[in-house]
């Protein structure tokens, strides 16, 4: 046909290009409909949250009723009264003396006792480990004598099971310290009762006929801490060191020589082995802890589940604990919660607004239900910003953490008791409560035939019953991030002056030479604007590593630690500068274009942050998604000062100012300090405090370290890099 | 050409023979297939499945076992039973109580006893050792104690239970017995001849749309729930931890529990017993393919092994028809004899409160006198010497034959 030959073979793009196309020339409005509704989707996440359930069949919490009778509580009663008979002078002696009466308590009923020893070590920065497994040859090589501690491992093997299960229950236990500083003292009471609770559980767990999995008493040794003592013998338990001396015999520093003689005299007696012992698989671990605060109304548990990187274990864990509290024990259960926003006023009003919406969609349909109290949105939205926060960290919450690094699903149970109990009976009817409890979560775990794997791995909860389950809270982030490669793509058109074929302006195809070179030398001109993205990102990477050589320094506070880092940071970025980035600068003067050079490094820039918060989202989705609530406004703002300065309407004068806010805002330790004063107040602002923060940060291997380094950190530069842009 | 005549003739004999031979059988085929129904009862089989492993599935092995309980009680010899268990909760060592199973929380009875003979266990509870011991197909390795050798005249009761849905039934929550493989192997047990009456009962979850495929004659199914209906458990035993019975099966048991082995309980009471208020669904049960009605027929035909016994004289005297009218005279007398001596056996035994079994057969003057005459022979003492007369007898018949012939 003629008329194919003499006009251009023009073929309609498809849709989908269509669609892309269009959405990219209206990138304007999309970037504000989509920021907008991302983050109203996440303030509507606590009207989105479902009731909690259990999933898994093979639990069947609270079906069997409990069995743990007077003797277990009294028998725990004795061993809590022997415990706090001690007051030794010299601690050393009273730890032993606390040690060995545990220990025969322990194997009087029939379990296998041994000892773990731990070297304590102070938090070192290992840029090259910071992503590896645990490893325990390192551990060996480079401790200190002095800081050591003993656990006591108490192992009841389960009569016809297998034994290649097990079910981990933790106490930690203050051996050394009690004597001295803890006298009398109410978290000395406080772990004693932690201990008769887990005696009572132990206690009746060596009688019972119904045990498929072993039970694994780990009374951890917690004047280090909590976390170590579980974190080294959990290394102990998974990475068995065989190197031809045994490892706990190899200790060329055994100088606690009473330690042994009294092992000595006690194995005259029974049964200790010296050697590691274990059992099979966790299934699971439960820590177990009694809070020396009390509550004003009611028994409370409180339950702390965040592992490290923002781990969560699996929901039907919570769930049966939950369930077993709530419905069977009658405790209150809570989770964390950020108590400011409890009676913060926007918050209220925010609430009221959903409660009314939802009142209005129920008087028009009554089957619409999504409305929730105003109360109970403020509640889920202080308990979600918590859990949003605390997952954000990555920093696990208690030692529950420890477990989650080996795949065990784990959580931490603190029991609060609304009067101390000093009355017998009033003390009787608590043991009781929480060794039922603990009972009943592990006869549930018990019944479970494979690992938890049924419920959520991802979520966040909202209340103890309530959670938002990943699929819910990724619309929010998806949002948030689905602007950016749409700007990118618009800016990038832009400067380049390409036409997308939604104007109608073509130019003619006739081409004289040098416009050929022109464009290829144009759209060739986004390698600069990458090479400068590459070399800030670079400088963020090398200030990551600067706080190991800040490390190395004796004697540094932290409040001259955050100095240096600094100074350092400020001198390297100086130096890029001054060899790197400048030459790209003076190339790009030749070019005539306006708007060009900027916008095609903002494109660059939008580029890379949409990949840094991807990634960052598969890894720990709460703290990719605060830094998009963060990084996104400010990269889709960013313009330079110098344009609007010129133009001085009363929009740019508004956007210079949103500029300048959100550039503040979103450096770093600006966000920290601001965070801070909120919740705390103005006064306790200190230097050092960022410091210590990042500090905590690398120390437990959180991701969100690198992600502040490598991600936010050089976008921040940048986006200030666009806006003192000098166009 | 009178070879060729011979030969013609005798290969027209031949396939006169062939012709003949083939008539014979596809008439004795015929009349077979016709008469399936009218084939004698002459066993009681059963076949209990339970389908599910895992600990929180207790009930469903307590459910069989009870079941497995009953049926013996009833009268159904082990040898007689397939009992396919998925799972040993008896020795799992989350039971509270090592080697016993429980189907109510008052512990009185263990069903797992010495005398239980389970055929096929744990992992060999699989859909295709299922669907073999229905069809029969065994290896050749298979013993005997392991295969359901019903026959044409075998009344079987098939228990399944375990965990379903819309059309499936899951076993070992790996695989699934779909509503048309049960329905292919009732078929195929149908053509081969492997049973007269078959009762299935489901306690699973939607169980009525396990029997949506089933076109076989004489197939009875009844089902714990309708589509779209779960199926509960009764109650939970708070010492083992687990529901110990489903509620279908708790009511049927309750209802057997009641019964004896000479109780004459007809299926329609059975049926009518379940209350969808207690079972918290509907009991559905499917008639349509089933000839006989309800009330006529006891339970004890499926659940017990009661059924017509038959005196015969010799070992060898073979009854397989009931109410052929080939058969001669002589039989039918007998058989209404026999049928008599039957029903003062059971009237002596049980008092019949009931009635359902009242026989029909009103003795006419012709019956009675051969009766009397068959008491004379009965008299005779020499039963061979009789025989001698009866030749001899013959004797003198042959040679008038022979006379009148030439």
């Amino acid at each position: 046909m003629p008329k194919t030959e003499t006009g251009t073979p023009k073929m309609k793009p498809r849709p989908i290009v269509r669609l892309g196309i269009f959405l990219i020339s209206h990138s304007l409005l999309v970037c504000v409909v989509c920021c907008t509704a991302g983050v109203l989707a996440l303030l509507l996440l606590p009207l989105l949250a479902k009731n909690t359930y259990i999933s898994e069949n093979a639990l069947m919490p609270g079906s069997a009723s409990s069995m743990i009778s007077n003797r277990d509580i009294s028998e725990a009663n004795r061993l809590a009264s022997d415990l706090s008979g001690l007051n030794f002078e010299p601690q050393d002696a009273a730890a032993l003396e606390s040690r060995g009466i545990l220990t025969k308590y322990m194997s009087d009923l029939g379990a296998e006792v041994s000892y773990h020893k731990f070297h304590h070590k102070p938090n070192q920065f290992h840029p090259l480990h910071f992503f590896s497994s645990p490893d325990s040859t390192s551990s060996v090589k480079n401790f200190s004598c002095s800081a050591h501690g003993l656990n006591t491992v108490g192992i009841i093997r389960a009569p016809r099971g297998d034994g290649k299960e097990a079910i981990v229950l933790v106490t930690p236990y203050k051996f050394g310290k009690r004597g001295a500083t803890y006298k009398f003292g109410k978290s000395g009471a406080a772990e004693t009762l932690s201990l008769s609770i887990a005696y009572t559980v132990f206690s009746l767990l060596s009688r019972v006929t119904w045990l498929a999995k072993d039970i694994i008493w780990f009374v951890a040794d917690s004047q280090y801490g909590e976390y170590a003592p579980v974190e080294a013998w959990l290394r102990d338990y998974h990475l068995p060191v065989f190197t031809g001396l045994g490892t706990l015999n190899a200790d060329t520093c055994i100088k606690i020589d009473d330690l042994y003689v009294f092992e000595q005299k006690s194995i005259a007696q029974r049964k200790i082995s010296d050697g590691f012992r274990r059992a099979g698989t966790m299934a699971a671990a439960l820590i177990l802890k009694v809070a020396d605060r009390n509550e004003l109304l009611e028994d409370t548990l409180n339950i702390y589940a965040e592992a490290s990187n923002g781990q969560m274990p699996n929901l039907d864990l919570i769930n049966i604990v939950n369930y077993l509290a709530v419905h069977r024990q009658g405790l209150r259960v809570k989770v964390e919660k950020v108590l400011t926003l409890l009676d913060s006023r926007w918050l209220e009003i925010l609430g009221e607004i959903f409660e009314l919406l939802g009142k209005v969609a129920r008087s028009l349909n009554p089957g619409w239900k999504f409305g929730i109290s105003a109360a109970d949105y403020i509640e889920g939205s202080a308990t979600l910003a918590s859990s949003l926060y605390y997952q954000a960290l990555g920093i696990p919450t208690g030692p529950h953490g420890a477990f989650r690094d080996f795949q065990v699903d784990a959580i931490t149970l603190e029991i609060s008791p609304k009067v101390f109990p000093h009355n017998k009976a009033r003390h009787n009817e608590f043991l009781l409560r929480g060794g039922r409890l603990v009972e009943g979560v592990i006869r549930s775990i018990n019944n479970l035939l494979e690992k938890f794997h049924q419920s959520f791995f991802l979520y966040m909860l909202t209340s103890p019953s309530k959670f938002v389950s990943v699929g819910v809270y990724m619309i929010a982030f998806a949002l948030l991030v689905a602007p950016l490669p749409l700007v990118a793509a618009s800016l990038y058109a832009d400067a380049n002056q390409l036409d997308l074929g939604v104007k109608n302006t073509k130019s003619t195809p006739t081409a004289t030479a040098s416009d050929e070179l022109d464009i290829t030398f144009r759209s060739w001109k986004w390698l600069y604007a990458a090479r400068e993205v590459f070399l800030i990102h670079v400088w963020g990477a090398a200030v990551l590593l600067l706080p190991y050589f800040i490390c190395q320094i004796p004697n540094c506070s932290p409040t001259s630690s955050t100095v240096i880092w600094v100074f350092l940071s400020m001198l390297s970025l100086l130096i890029l500068y001054l060899i790197g980035v400048s030459p790209s600068t003076h190339v790009s003067i030749s070019q005539p274009e306006e708007k060009g050079e900027w916008a095609i490094l903002k494109s660059a820039t939008i580029s890379v942050v949409f990949i840094g918060l991807l990634v960052m989202s598969v890894v720990n989705f709460a703290a990719a998604e605060i830094g998009a609530l963060l990084l996104v406004p400010m990269c889709l703002m960013a313009q330079p000062l110098k344009l609007d300065m010129k133009v001085g309407k009363l929009r740019s004068f508004l956007r210079i100012i949103c500029n300048v806010v959100l550039g503040f805002v979103a450096f770093p330790p600006a966000a920290f300090f601001v965070v801070k004063t909120i919740f705390e107040g103005f006064d306790s602002i200190d230097m050092g405090d960022f410091w210590n923060w990042m500090e905590s940060l690398w120390a437990w291997n959180s991701a969100t370290y690198i992600y502040i380094g490598m991600v936010h950190l050089p976008c921040w530069v940048l986006c200030i890099h666009i806006l003192l842009h000098s166009c | 050409m009178m070879m060729g005549f011979k030969i013609y003739s005798l290969l027209s004999f031949k396939m006169s023979i062939f012709l003949f031979l083939f008539l014979n059988n596809a008439i004795a085929y015929s009349s077979h297939s016709s008469s399936a129904d009218t084939t004698m009862h002459t066993n009681n089989w059963a076949v209990l499945v339970c389908t599910s492993r895992f600990w929180f599935n207790y009930r469903h092995m307590a459910n069989t076992l009870s079941l497995y309980r009953t049926v013996k009680r009833l009268g159904i010899p082990d040898e007689r039973i397939i009992l396919m268990l998925a799972d040993d909760m008896a020795c799992n060592a989350r039971n509270k109580y090592p080697a016993q199973v429980f189907n109510n929380e008052n512990h009185r009875l263990n069903l797992y006893g010495d005398n239980v003979e389970v055929d096929y266990r744990g992992y060999e509870v699989t859909v295709e050792n299922f669907l073999r011991v229905l069809t029969g197909r065994h290896e050749t390795a298979v013993p005997r104690s392991k295969r359901l050798l019903s026959d044409e005249g075998s009344h079987i009761l098939l228990y399944m239970t375990g965990h379903g849905g819309d059309e499936f039934l899951k076993f070992q929550d790996s695989e699934e017995l779909q509503s048309h493989d049960l329905a292919d192997a009732v078929k195929q047990m149908k053509e081969k001849h492997r049973f007269k009456e078959l009762l299935i009962m489901v306690d699973t979850c939607q169980a009525a749309t396990l029997f949506n495929q089933l076109h076989s004659p004489g197939v009875l199914a009844i089902g714990s729930s309708m589509k779209g209906e779960n199926s509960y458990s009764h109650h939970l035993d708070s010492d083992v931890g687990v529901s110990v019975v489903d509620r279908f099966t708790f009511y049927t048991l309750a209802f057997f529990e009641r019964l004896n082995m000479y109780d004459n309980a007809s299926l329609s009471s059975l049926f009518t017993s379940y209350d969808p208020n207690t079972l918290m669904s509907t009991a559905y049960y499917r008639t349509d393919l089933y000839r006989r009605h309800l009330d006529e027929v006891p339970v004890t035909n499926f659940f017990g092994s009661v059924m017509e016994t038959i005196h015969t004289d010799s070992a060898y005297r073979a009854v397989t028809r009931k109410m052929s009218n080939r058969a001669g005279i002589n039989m039918a007398v007998e058989k209404s004899v026999q049928h008599d001596d039957r029903r003062t056996l059971i009237d002596s035994n049980v008092q019949d409160p009931t009635g359902h079994m009242k026989t029909k057969d009103h003795n006419c003057p012709f019956t009675r006198t051969m009766n009397t005459f068959f008491d004379m022979v009965e008299r005779i003492e020499h039963p061979d010497s009789l025989v001698n007369y009866g030749l001899i007898l013959m004797l003198p018949l042959l040679m008038v034959s022979v006379w009148l012939s030439s």
